[in-house]
């Protein structure tokens, strides 16, 4: 799930965000998540913050800076300030520079590396898939390219989460307006069928392109048994692990992706001191992590 | 490799380079004395001069991209900019004026956004990575396409072809002009700048900003404009389009030739200032459009 901009939100006093304690919360959250607030995004997490500081009846940010910090419940309410941060609910085709770093240089890159050994499948992760928009606009993104791009290979998504109800959600493919509103009508109508007056629902088609299933990344025991994934997405999924877990479900999804193969993390999001093995590769408006071919001689640091 | 000398004749109307505006010239004139020699009273009178460098200060001494203050007189707004960055702002506006409304195949807004976005990634990681002078990365940063404006004014129209077809092939600019014209705007913009006697680095960052492996000369500050480049034309400050590349920046060579002066480099969180980039888009947008967007309006 992508972090949301709720438009309701509105934007605190430019004084309040004089504050330092907004500033402290912000790279402490990094810290703690990766998880970035840009300076002009600061608002933001104030908004973010005022609403924790109502429920904790705390009046100044140094103050909830406090409760964040020095108090014994402070891991139970870093987790709560980061479910507000990145509440919001998401929607199809939201990073169009992804889809465009998948089509123009990621996939012909892999589908040139694989295709020499023979090997005409594709496997994507969307890990952590929430109500399920991310691996349908895939299976949409990967349909529209299959004659051209794809022509001749098969590809797979597997779609997990821990949560048993957003994967159920998934799982019926049933959506409204918000989720469509980036979804053009020509799309809508190929990939999707009415459900009722207000939704729709995803083909059985783009289904048959999706595998649900729940998965821990904590839980190692099955997590080894995933192995020659292409790509995997994972968005706004790693604030819930602390740095030793995260760095731990690092090590998994390296050791899931194919040599050659990409992670997408949530647009705010990054590895920086939690794992320098993936090469930070840079693609216009995206960025991604990528697991170099043993043997890559490209030096990653001097 | 082409000389420049080969490349020359091939520039159409080059005797008819453009000069530094008559007006500009005095202000530029006291503006590069040593520090010492400047006279504020002196500067702030000639900016004054000019209404549109007068407004340009003050919004960029106002701007969020300059810690968004309250300066409401052009004195308050020099001063708190500092020479150095006035220089910037001049040398932005004189050639904004050089090239004439009709041959603006890029458009304006598109062209400062992209120099406006590379100056102060380069002054930004200048800083971070502890290089002694991040004004001069900044002006760098601004004025290293200054040969798109070159190509834009001597072959108007086979530049506008270079940029369609780099903007359907999703391909570099300069790798098209190469192609197309038989030189980039690296070679062309080097003549203007020899022309007009600018720094023998900032004319090394104008000539080796899209082959820097390594720079004869400024290396690091060469280096440090390449990767700033590189990084604006993958966050939405590039030149109108999405070119299809995707990089590892540290494994560029730049990025070796940097971290071998400034150590620092290889601790500096490059995702982080990515996303302060990506934070600071609407602040260059809005600058730039208050800028120049009156311009486009009276050119079209």
């Amino acid at each position: 799930m992508e972090t949301g901009v709720a438009k309701s939100v509105a934007k605190p006093e430019t004084e309040d965000l004089k504050d330092p304690a907004y500033r402290k919360i912000r790279d402490m959250i990094y810290q703690i998540s990766g998880i970035y607030q840009t300076d002009e995004k600061l608002y933001l997490l104030a908004s973010r913050c005022t609403r924790r500081m109502n429920a904790t009846k705390t009046t100044t940010p140094a103050e909830y800076l406090d409760h964040l910090t020095l108090r014994g419940n402070r891991d139970a309410e870093l987790r709560l300030l980061l479910n507000e941060i990145t509440i919001g609910e998401t929607y199809m085709f939201r990073s169009v520079p992804q889809l465009e770093a998948l089509r123009t240089v990621i996939l012909p890159q892999i589908l040139a590396a694989k295709g020499g050994m023979g090997f005409k499948r594709l496997r994507l992760w969307s890990a952590g898939c929430s109500t399920g928009e991310e691996p349908y606009t895939l299976a949409m993104f990967l349909l529209e390219n299959s004659d051209k791009l794809l022509s001749g290979w098969t590809y797979e998504i597997l779609a997990s989460d821990l949560n048993d109800n957003s994967l159920a959600a998934a799982k019926a493919g049933i959506y409204g307006e918000y989720a469509l509103r980036s979804t053009s009508e020509a799309l809508r109508k190929k990939y999707f069928k009415p459900y009722d007056e207000k939704r729709l629902q995803a083909t059985d088609q783009l289904k048959s392109l999706i595998r649900f299933d729940r998965v821990n990344l904590n839980d190692d025991s099955k997590m080894i048994f995933l192995k020659g994934l292409d790509l995997i997405f994972c968005c706004n999924v790693l604030i819930y692990f602390d740095l030793a877990s995260k760095r731990k479900v690092m090590q998994h999804f390296f050791a899931n992706l194919i040599p050659g193969g990409y992670l997408f993390l949530g647009h705010a999001e990054s590895l920086y001191q939690v794992d320098d093995r993936f090469h930070l590769v840079h693609f216009p408006g995206t960025i991604s992590y990528w697991k170099p071919p043993a043997g890559f001689s490209g030096a990653k640091k001097p | 490799m082409t000389t420049l000398e080969e490349i020359r004749p091939r520039i159409k109307a080059l005797e008819s380079m453009p000069t530094i505006p008559a007006t500009i010239q005095p202000l530029l004139d006291m503006l590069r004395l040593p520090a010492e020699e400047v006279s504020i009273e002196k500067v702030v009178e000639l900016v004054s001069y000019d209404s549109t460098i007068a407004a340009q200060c003050l919004r960029m001494a106002n701007s969020p991209l300059f810690g968004r203050r309250n300066m409401e007189t052009v004195r308050n707004a020099i001063m708190a900019l500092g020479i150095k960055r006035i220089e910037a702002i001049v040398m932005g506006c004189c050639l904004n004026r050089i090239v004439p409304p009709e041959k603006w195949v890029l458009d304006p807004v598109v062209f400062w956004r992209h120099s406006l976005g590379c100056a102060l990634v380069s002054s930004k990681m200048a800083k971070l990575i502890g290089y002694p002078d991040p004004e001069k990365a900044y002006l760098a940063g601004l004025l290293h396409d200054l040969g798109i404006l070159v190509n834009m004014i001597a072959c108007t129209d086979e530049f506008r072809q270079c940029l369609q077809k780099a903007h359907d092939e999703r391909v570099a600019l300069h790798i098209i002009e190469d192609q197309f014209l038989g030189f980039n705007h690296c070679q062309s913009g080097k003549i203007l700048a020899e022309q007009w006697k600018f720094s023998p680095d900032l004319t090394a960052v104008i000539e080796f900003h899209h082959n820097p492996n390594p720079a004869p000369v400024a290396a690091p500050l060469v280096a440090t404009v390449y990767l700033s480049d590189l990084l604006c034309r993958l966050r939405d400050l590039d030149h109108g389009y999405y070119e299809a590349m995707g990089i590892d920046l540290t494994a560029e060579r730049a990025w070796a030739t940097l971290a071998e002066q400034h150590p620092a480099l290889a601790n500096m969180d490059l995702a982080r200032l990515t996303m302060d980039i990506d934070g600071s888009m609407e602040d260059i947008t809005s600058v730039v459009d208050a800028v120049f967007k009156p311009h486009r309006a009276a050119a079209s």
